[in-house]
């Protein structure tokens, strides 16, 4: 009797937990959040169904891309890529030295580190657009702007990505390094370096990666290649020729992506 | 004498590797960019007016940011400023919410462990196709010529360019849960519904909500990108005072653009912290969705 009516007690169902004050709180928070984004953008989906016809019309030459463009866009590809290898190359190299400085591992320096630290939050927070526009305004239209802008963006990437690399080094080497004397720069170039070679190239394909993703933003800004191409067609209403070029830029963008995954799974 | 003939050969240094394979692969390279810098057409003869043009306009930037903000027209620039950020950040939160409520699906039917093997292909192909476009894209194709220009069209753009990466993100978090609760829940007779409910959803739940923080920080400088087309936001501010030059309102837009996105990054990565590790020791959580990003 008294097993009998203690086991249901034990096989009862335990009691849900009350939902947490703060849960509701941050849902509302978030909730406001988002009402108010809504009103300052006048969020609207009704152009879907009251202009969806007009719209239409422009969607449907996008759907009956002129082939033969695409071989006028040859050039603009070649300009594209030589680009993003020239912003690469440079922007990854001048963001290994800055990984250096911005790591607690090979900068010994805590007021060098935290400037460094700084200034690459700085750099990062800026999106590549408005350093085209810079350069634009700097050096004229064309491939050059497009080149230094990457350029710079490169660098806050490479830095961050591979700064975070060399904070997760195996300390042997560097005891190593330590105990038979070697000065900041040996240390970094021989116990750190080969350390963190596969990983920084891996990343440097990545830049290139990205660079090559964002050659449309970079052309319409004004910075060469590409996106130019795509801006001077659109400008001219030439869907079908913009629908083309798109189709080309999905093509590239996926050898690309292969190519470097290939690479990359070889390196690493 | 014959003891020190014994050790030579144990303390004689081994062969170097060879060197073959980097010496070419750093020929190959420099070529590439000597080749490449021939190719781009870059006016490299202009590379110098950065250093001498350069310093004339951060002068007027950095004169710009200086002047009391409350006189004109500097008060006026300061309001536009801020308004512009405040519009690209709602833009940012508003397309995220819209890429987060599709990705979810999308991110079940792409994952192995829950979807149809033809199934989570179809859709892999779907979100491959999106994640390699860039937002501009969308934009320009699909809602310029429906929603015209604004910041509407942009925050749908970026919601858009937000389901590729944020649906392959929550498929690989399904395919890496423990699958002890789905044999639990399936073992007690519940239904399909609420199995994928209580066991997978609430496996993934604090990785995907650190997935659409960090998405959110990411279409905030995204937001910037469609300004430039017209898409509203503070890269319309921006282009359109690179249009008329105007040094020391393009010196306040900068500085609000970093200043705003540094405390809203930092804030945003606290919380991410603070999802993923629960409030307690750092944890180098976003490396992985970096590089997928």
């Amino acid at each position: 009797m008294t097993v009998a009516s203690a086991s249901p007690a034990v096989t009862a169902r335990p009691r849900r937990p009350a939902p947490s004050r703060f849960l509701i709180v941050r849902l509302v928070v978030a909730a406001l959040i988002t009402v108010w984004a809504g009103w300052e953008i006048q969020f609207t989906l009704a152009p879907l169904f009251t202009d969806f016809a007009n719209g239409w019309v422009v969607v449907e030459q996008f759907l009956r891309p002129n082939w033969s463009f695409l071989g006028s866009t040859w050039t603009a590809w070649l300009e594209t890529v030589s680009i993003a290898i020239i912003a690469s190359f440079f922007g990854v190299a001048v963001g290994l030295v800055l990984a250096y400085m911005a790591s607690t591992v090979t900068n010994r320096s805590t007021r060098i580190y935290r400037a460094t630290k700084w200034f690459l939050s700085v750099l990062r927070s800026l999106p590549d657009v408005a350093y085209v526009l810079i350069f634009v305004a700097l050096v004229g239209v064309g491939s050059l702007a497009g080149i230094l802008a990457l350029f710079i963006f490169n660098i806050g990437i490479a830095a961050k990505l591979t700064a975070e690399t060399i904070d997760a080094v195996d300390a042997g080497p560097l005891e190593a390094a330590d105990a038979s004397g070697a000065g900041t720069f040996a240390r970094a170039r021989w116990a750190v370096q080969p350390q963190i070679l596969p990983n920084f190239l891996s990343y440097a394909l990545y830049i290139f990666e990205l660079n090559i993703r964002a050659s449309v933003v970079i052309g319409y800004a004004g910075g060469g290649g590409i996106g130019q191409l795509i801006q001077v067609q659109f400008a001219r209403f030439n869907y079908e020729n913009v629908s083309a070029v798109v189709i080309s830029m999905f093509v590239v963008v996926l050898l690309i992506d292969q190519l470097s995954q290939y690479l990359r799974r070889r390196l690493v | 004498m014959s003891a020190q003939t014994a050790t030579t050969p144990a303390t004689v240094r081994p062969p170097e590797p060879g060197k073959t394979r980097a010496t070419v692969g750093a020929i190959v390279l420099v070529v590439l960019v000597i080749g490449s810098g021939f190719l781009s057409n870059a006016d490299w003869k202009e590379l110098p007016s950065i250093f001498t043009e350069g310093w004339k306009y951060l002068y007027l930037m950095v004169k710009g940011l200086v002047q009391n903000p409350f006189a004109e027209p500097y008060s006026e620039y300061w309001s536009q400023a801020l308004g512009g950020m405040l519009e690209s950040i709602s833009m940012a939160w508003i397309g995220t919410l819209i890429g987060a409520a599709l990705s979810v699906p999308m991110g079940f039917l792409a994952a192995r462990n829950v979807s149809h093997p033809v199934v989570v292909q179809a859709t892999r192909v779907v979100l491959n196709f999106i994640r390699t476009l860039p937002e501009l894209i969308f934009a320009i194709i699909l809602l310029l010529p429906i929603f015209g220009f604004g910041a509407n069209a942009g925050a749908l753009a970026l919601g858009i360019g937000a389901v590729g990466t944020l649906g392959k993100l929550t498929a690989e978090a399904l395919e890496g849960i423990d699958p002890g609760p789905v044999e639990a829940a399936r073992a007690a007779g519940a239904p399909r519904s609420a199995i994928l409910r209580w066991t997978y959803w609430s496996q993934v739940l604090p990785e995907v909500l650190a997935f659409w923080l960090y998405r959110f920080e990411i279409n905030i400088r995204a937001s910037a990108i469609l300004g430039v087309i017209g898409a509203g936001g503070i890269g319309s501010v921006l282009s359109q005072a690179f249009r008329y030059r105007e040094w020391d309102f393009i010196g306040i837009l900068l500085f609000v653009i970093i200043a705003v996105t540094v405390i809203v990054d930092s804030i945003s990565g606290a919380v991410r912290h603070r999802i993923i590790a629960g409030g307690g020791a750092d944890v180098k959580d976003a490396d992985a969705e970096r590089v997928v990003m």
